[in-house]
């Protein structure tokens, strides 16, 4: 089987403290690749040094911090993002900002990795979640548009890059009249509040849930775009 | 896992500013058959979709959802860890032994509990109370539990919950039963187990119940599946659905005397995705820490090592009950039909 693929096996990681690790695996596991690729459920600082990439999913924010303190791998993974390839959904693209607002009173902890700030919860309660189609155009079959799912999103307030840093691609964005109310802005096509995906050098950040369908497609992005150039 | 109906292509860009309407009234010709995320496209609006309701259950799984009576329990409950809490005036233990007819909360101290907290807020409604959910939307609760802990208020009929947009989670003691409720609309199923007694046993029944029940469907050709069908009394097209995916179509933790971190990690290694804990945190001697130790439990349960470490020195558990005919408030895992 293996002269089937190029190179080494890729082992990418899904940190499984709690959330929807599983679709993510799920997903990966149906792409087709030209390289292999093992998918490791990262729970210790074990797993995680095996990884040369990462899917931080979505679930409770302060949740995964908590478990990712108790469990010894809060440390670990700031070190992780500062060297590999990390993609966040939901929850875990709060975690992969500077900073945050709304977070739980006392603040929360963050991983770091992308430069810019986010709001939690932006469009209010589970009622306010909603399904949106996306034009995403660095996905395979571009044309045909991705359904994001978006639970109790976060929302993109602003990127704030140093000069040091990579810059920062708009992967996606939604239409500013699906923003919520009080965050229309005049100049919608530039406000960062419409941003859902955004790319900065390896890492990759979604506010809604690709795992939570049957397309595959930012899986497929992540590896080729992501995580592929930074592990020859 | 997967979701049902992801595959359905996308439609038209959905507007999110639809007004509110009146929902839930047992009379609207709501879709009779399960999750349909096109039916609801057709309709013009996006929002409360089958795929965000059993999404955000998605997203609960690995978690522990705790029961809170005010605001300072729910800020402990979120510092230790808890994916989301449920707002109620009396937890199970107490509307036992305190008995008379339990109901919904007053929705300020519900209120309360949302602004103190960043993590989702779940409360209970009554069994087929209809009104008791437009209100607890109307606030904007994240999930409602229609609920056997509180007293039915139809003994015949279960709430509509496809014409929500707030998701629910209901109690089930068999894959017929939880196939009934997600035929409703319920967009999570949680064990009914027996709440308030601080016993695992019931939990584990009914856990071991529907695992059996779909061991036996996932090998079933379709006539034995048309005669299981009947024989559970569940949907066909959801029984199908299931034996397909070897479990339920929707999330499943576990609920019903969950007390220590040991019950915790059993019910995960039986199959649940999560579990609720209520009674048993804030009725045990410390309750944050041993609500954190279950969460840890929660996440390594398949890790006796690390179990052993957070089960140690948690102080009193709750003292918990038999259960047989002389328990306290009876048996509330019958209630629901």
């Amino acid at each position: 089987m293996t002269e089937k693929y190029e190179g080494n096996a890729v082992a990418i990681g899904i940190l499984a403290l709690q959330g929807a690790f599983a679709e993510h695996q799920t997903a990966l596991q149906k792409l087709s690749l030209t390289r292999k690729i093992e998918v490791i459920l990262v729970r210790t600082v074990e797993d995680l040094d095996r990884c040369d990439a990462l899917i931080i999913p979505g679930g409770e924010s302060t949740t995964i911090a908590l478990l990712a303190r108790l469990s010894g791998v809060l440390q670990p993974l700031r070190d992780f993002v500062l060297k590999k390839p990390v993609w966040g959904t939901c929850a875990g693209a709060i975690l992969l900002s500077q900073t945050v607002e709304g977070a739980k009173k006392g603040g929360q902890e963050l991983l770091g990795g992308m430069s810019i700030s986010i709001a939690r919860n932006g469009w209010g309660s589970q009622v306010e979640s909603f399904e949106a189609d996306l034009d995403v155009a660095g996905l395979r079959d571009a044309e045909r548009p991705f359904t994001g799912i978006f639970i109790r999103a976060p929302v993109v307030l602003t990127l704030a890059p140093s000069p040091d840093d990579p810059p920062i691609e708009v992967v996606a964005r939604l239409s500013s009249d699906l923003l919520p109310e009080g965050f229309t802005s005049e100049d919608s096509a530039n406000d960062p509040k419409t941003f859902v995906a955004l790319r900065q050098g390896r890492h990759l950040l979604t506010t809604f849930h690709p795992e939570l369908t049957q397309d595959n497609r930012f899986h497929d992005y992540f590896v080729r775009v992501c995580v592929f150039p930074a592990t020859q | 896992m997967s979701t049902p109906a992801a595959t359905t292509p996308a439609a038209t860009t959905p507007s999110v500013q639809t007004p509110p309407v009146l929902q839930g009234a047992g009379t609207t010709n709501a879709p009779s058959t399960a999750p349909s995320r096109s039916a609801q496209r057709e309709a013009g609006n996006s929002l409360g979709t089958f795929g965000v309701k059993s999404g955000l259950a998605q997203m609960l799984k690995g978690g522990v959802i705790m029961d809170v009576i005010n605001a300072e329990q729910a800020r402990i409950a979120e510092e230790a860890g808890a994916c989301a809490v449920m707002a109620l005036e009396r937890v199970p233990a107490d509307i036992r032994a305190e008995g008379g007819v339990a109901r919904m909360s007053d929705p300020s101290m519900i209120k309360q509990i949302v602004d103190a907290v960043t993590i989702p807020v779940m409360a209970k409604v009554r069994i087929g109370h209809f009104v008791e959910a437009q209100i607890l939307q109307s606030i904007g609760v994240d999930y409602i539990d229609e609920s056997e802990v509180l007293t039915p208020a139809d003994e015949e009929h279960h709430i509509n919950k496809h014409n929500f947009k707030v998701p629910f989670v209901c109690g089930a003691r068999n894959l017929g039963e939880a196939l009934r409720r997600i035929s409703e609309g319920a967009a999570f199923i949680r064990t009914k187990g027996e709440a308030g007694t601080g016993n695992v046993v019931e939990a584990v029944r009914h856990e071991r119940a529907i695992n059996s029940e779909i061991r036996r469907a996932s090998v079933m050709n379709e006539e034995e599946l048309y005669a299981f069908a009947k024989e559970i009394q569940a949907p066909f097209h959801l029984l199908k659905e299931t034996a397909r995916l070897k479990r339920l179509p929707v999330v499943n933790f576990a609920a019903g005397g969950i007390a220590t971190p040991a019950d915790a990690a059993l019910m995960m290694q039986l199959g649940c995705d999560g579990v609720f804990v209520g009674s048993g945190i804030f009725h045990s001697g410390d309750p944050a820490k041993r609500a954190r130790a279950i969460v840890q439990a929660v996440t390594h349960y398949n890790n006796p090592k690390i179990l052993a470490e957070v089960s140690e020195d948690l102080g009193a558990a709750m003292v918990g009950l038999t259960i047989d005919s002389n328990l306290k408030g009876g048996k509330l895992a019958k209630r629901g039909w």
